[in-house]
């Protein structure tokens, strides 16, 4: 199945599958930036927030949550047609998701902060606000690590289903490669080849991360 | 008549040495504790003797039958050695009653109407035929303790071990363990406990053998070991005990 | 896992929470499931003679589609006062436009949840394996494991989908096998699937149950093998059962992800529930209606699945173990 001329077909097009890899790596990281300003907010009015905002919030996350990407994707493609950028399409449609999963993430490690933490804030003089954002937030936020590192590898897999509005990202380049040059003979080895890209991509950040989330732990168990 | 001998065993974790050369016998009926200052190995052994964990050197017999011989079957052997241990290990996914039938049903292969039967007697023994259904996250530390002994019991061993069965207890709930323990001791059952409760280790131990760093320093009947400790260690220790409250 | 740890663990993908006591909500859900089951009946189970035309809407679409427009009239002629009934008038043309989708949306439910009940429960299969080899195997069992969950993990679900479907010669084999595309045995390109979200499913499964039996105490199989149980009767019989009920809040994550991520079995030309969608939506140019509908439709499934689960965790909860409400 696997032949060495097909081989040299995947590095001949090494370029081209390149620059899908540089699409694939921005959108993870305008579609995490979104995700993370929508989300990180949403968080906080779902712990703090109350009424109508709250319930605005909530309803949205699961709607969110519960519709596949590629619908959305698709919805905002067609129906909103926020944009005639797939790019952009893409970047606010897995931004958009990943607010509402960063949101859940956010949740859980604010309500995972002590009650004490808040109620210690506030007999040394802090007003709610004061309390929330220096002492319950940046603990939160530490406790977050491992979820925003999960929620990162979500996202950059997920990029790849850019392919359904025609980005031209690593998957849809290498479904390209086979589909149009006629070499129907190389698709297990231009697929093989951009699994192998995404795994580094995946693995590498991963690691990455760990690396970030032991440095930024705090002393005493806190680090899971 | 010998049921256990354990003859000059080396143990060691890595590069510490943790039993270096124990030795000692128990006839059948016999009821010895085993004491020592945390860290001695007092649970290394125990678990050196249903083989739980390995032996470097030495020999362990049970019955006659050699425990590390390559013949024998560890999971036959375990059988005959019933195990209590400190924080009880109830099956927790399991009521009182299915934690004693599991072993009988799955190891002896007793059919199931007859493992209930012998389970329900088993529990009546130690008091708790009414918590039959119960999980163990719904007993009482001094329950699930009797039921831990219950379920080692069910598997008619020659020779049960006992791990510090009561120190994970609140006081008020050492009484009803030690009671069952005093019980079992008794009907003749023959039981090595480690233990640091004076009251049962008085009234019920044939021998005591003191365990320091690995080495078993001093051993010998309640009266003598309480009384006239021959070495400093023993009675250092012992002292400890005492203005400790136990 | 004590109660006040947020559920970020790094095997867990997705996470939907449902507020059960919404009367609306779970009208909405009975209706759907109703209209769903009368559907499927009527369209698989009935004889042709018997049945209402498979693809025939059971409500004619007609009628929504004049009252739109009359409603649309009167509202245009109302000036600004008429923008409430506008929105009436919408509404009633979305669903007049959305009625005669319904059966082919009917028919690619029942492939999503195929594709998704197989995914999971094959993928099980290898999983408990998987993660037993991980947690009790030896160096060569625990290496192989891993390298497994992380292959899988590590690259997109559409990449692997690719694979088994342009680039490995199963669709050849498959579609040799006698039987395969007749009556009820699935299509080819459906079984290229259902292999593909079972290894995919097999390695995050694998995750969860991993995670899950690290978390049954030691003490636990100490004590098994202690009353004379081999290591894996004691793996059986004690911790299994135990670490499988830890497992089922990652489960429930897993039966949703599943059910979403089914839609890209759509590229490997399944007909499921967006494949339906997106197909009518490029031939009638109904995309708001269609795209809608499929989120809807996907929603409902999704929520359907947690309340499930749910259910399941608690019926299987056993004082001191799993179950929601248990500290
Ligand atoms: N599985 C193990 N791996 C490595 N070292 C161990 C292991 N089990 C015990 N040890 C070490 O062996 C020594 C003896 O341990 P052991 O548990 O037998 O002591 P003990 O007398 O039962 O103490 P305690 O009264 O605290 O229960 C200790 O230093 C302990 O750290
Ligand atoms: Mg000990």
């Amino acid at each position: 199945m696997l032949q060495a001329g097909d081989w040299a077909f995947v590095l001949d097009n090494f370029d081209y599958l390149l620059t899908g890899a540089a699409v694939t790596v921005g959108l993870t990281l305008t579609s995490l930036l979104l995700g993370f300003l929508l989300g990180f907010p949403a968080g906080a009015v779902e712990v703090y927030g109350e009424g109508i905002a709250q319930r605005i919030v909530s309803v949205s996350g699961v709607v969110l949550r519960g519709t596949p990407i590629v619908v959305i994707m698709l919805v905002l493609f067609f129906v909103v047609s926020i944009s005639k950028s797939a790019f952009v399409t893409a970047t606010v449609g897995l931004g958009l998701r990943s607010a509402a999963y960063q949101s859940q993430i956010f949740r859980g490690a604010l309500q995972s902060v002590d009650e004490g933490q808040m109620e210690a804030a506030r007999a040394v003089g802090m007003s709610r606000f004061e309390a929330i954002r220096h002492v319950v937030v940046p603990q939160a936020l530490r406790r977050s690590m491992p979820g925003f590192q999960n929620e990162f590898t979500i996202v950059l897999k997920d990029t790849s289903i850019a392919f359904a509005i025609g980005l031209a990202e690593l998957l849809t380049r290498g479904y390209d490669l086979f589909t149009q040059s006629g070499r129907s003979t190389a698709v297990l080895e231009v697929f093989v080849a951009i699994s192998a890209v995404y795994f580094v991509l995946t693995f590498g950040t991963n690691r990455a991360l760990d690396r970030l989330s032991e440095y930024y732990a705090i002393p005493s168990g806190e680090s899971s | 008549m010998t049921l256990l001998r354990v003859e000059d065993v080396h143990k060691s974790y890595g590069d510490e040495e943790v039993l270096k050369g124990v030795s000692f016998e128990m006839d059948r009926g016999d009821v010895d504790v085993l004491m020592g200052p945390s860290g001695s190995g007092k649970s290394t052994m125990l678990r050196c003797i249903n083989r739980l964990t390995e032996i470097d050197s030495g020999g362990i017999w049970l019955d006659g039958t050699p425990v590390y011989d390559p013949e024998t079957d560890v999971n036959e052997l375990r059988q005959d050695v019933g195990m209590v241990f400190q924080d009880f290990n109830l099956f927790a996914h399991l009521t009182a009653l299915e934690n004693i039938t599991l072993g009988l049903k799955r190891v002896l292969g007793v059919p199931e109407a007859e493992a209930t039967e012998r389970a329900a007697d088993h529990l009546a023994q130690v008091g708790l035929a009414a918590q039959a259904d119960s999980y163990p996250a719904e007993l009482s530390g001094g329950q699930q303790q009797r039921v831990g002994i219950a379920r080692a019991l069910a598997m008619e061993p020659k020779l049960m071990l006992f791990d510090e069965p009561t120190s994970a207890l609140d006081p008020e709930l050492v009484g009803e363990v030690v009671e069952v323990m005093r019980d079992l001791a008794e009907r003749g059952m023959t039981m090595l406990v480690v233990s640091h409760e004076m009251g049962f280790a008085r009234s019920a131990a044939d021998d005591i053998h003191f365990l320091d760093s690995g080495r078993i320093v001093e051993s010998g009947p309640p009266e003598q070991l309480f009384q006239r400790p021959e070495h400093d260690r023993t009675s250092e220790f012992l002292t400890g005990l005492q203005s400790n409250g136990h | 896992m004590s109660a006040e740890e947020p559920s970020v663990a790094d095997e867990v993908r997705t996470t939907v929470t449902v507020d059960t006591d919404r009367p609306w909500a779970l009208a909405g859900l009975v209706a759907f499931w109703g209209w769903l089951l009368l559907r499927w009946t009527n369209d698989f189970l009935l004889p042709d003679g018997l049945a209402f035309p498979s693809d025939q809407s059971f409500v004619p679409a007609a009628p929504f589609a004049t009252a739109a427009e009359s409603l649309g009239a009167t509202a245009a002629s109302l000036g600004v006062a008429g923008a409430p009934l506008d929105v009436v008038a919408g509404l009633l043309g979305f669903v007049a436009g959305a009625i005669p989708s319904l059966p082919s949306l009917a028919r690619g439910a029942w492939l999503t949840i195929v594709l998704t009940v197989a995914g999971i429960a094959f993928g099980f299969v290898l999983a408990v394996p998987l993660s037993v080899a991980r947690v009790y195997g030896g160096r060569g069992l625990r290496w192989l494991s891993l390298s497994y969950t992380e292959l899988i993990r590590g690259t997109p679900l559409l990449a692997q989908l690719f694979v088994l479907y342009f680039g490995l010669p199963l669709t050849q084999i498959i579609r040799e096998v006698p039987g395969v595309g007749v009556g009820f045995v699935p299509a080819t390109a459906v079984w290229v699937a259902i292999i593909g979200f079972t290894l995919n499913s097999a390695a995050y499964q694998a995750e969860y149950i991993r995670s899950a039996l690290e978390s049954v105490d030691a003490g636990q199989l100490t004590a098994a093998r202690s009353i004379g149980l081999s290591k894996v009767d004691g793996i059986r019989y004690v911790v299994l059962p135990q670490g499988l009920r830890y497992a089922i809040p990652g489960w429930s994550n897993e039966l949703v992800y599943l059910i979403k991520y089914s839609s890209l079995a759509a590229f490997i030309t399944v007909r499921e529930l967006f494949f339906q969608a997106e197909s009518i939506a490029n031939d009638t140019f109904r995309y708001t209606e269609l795209f809608v509908l499929a989120a809807l439709f996907y929603l409902a499934l999704v929520v359907s699945a947690s309340l499930l689960m749910n259910l399941v965790e608690d019926r299987t909860a056993i004082p001191g173990i799993g179950g929601k409400r248990q500290a």
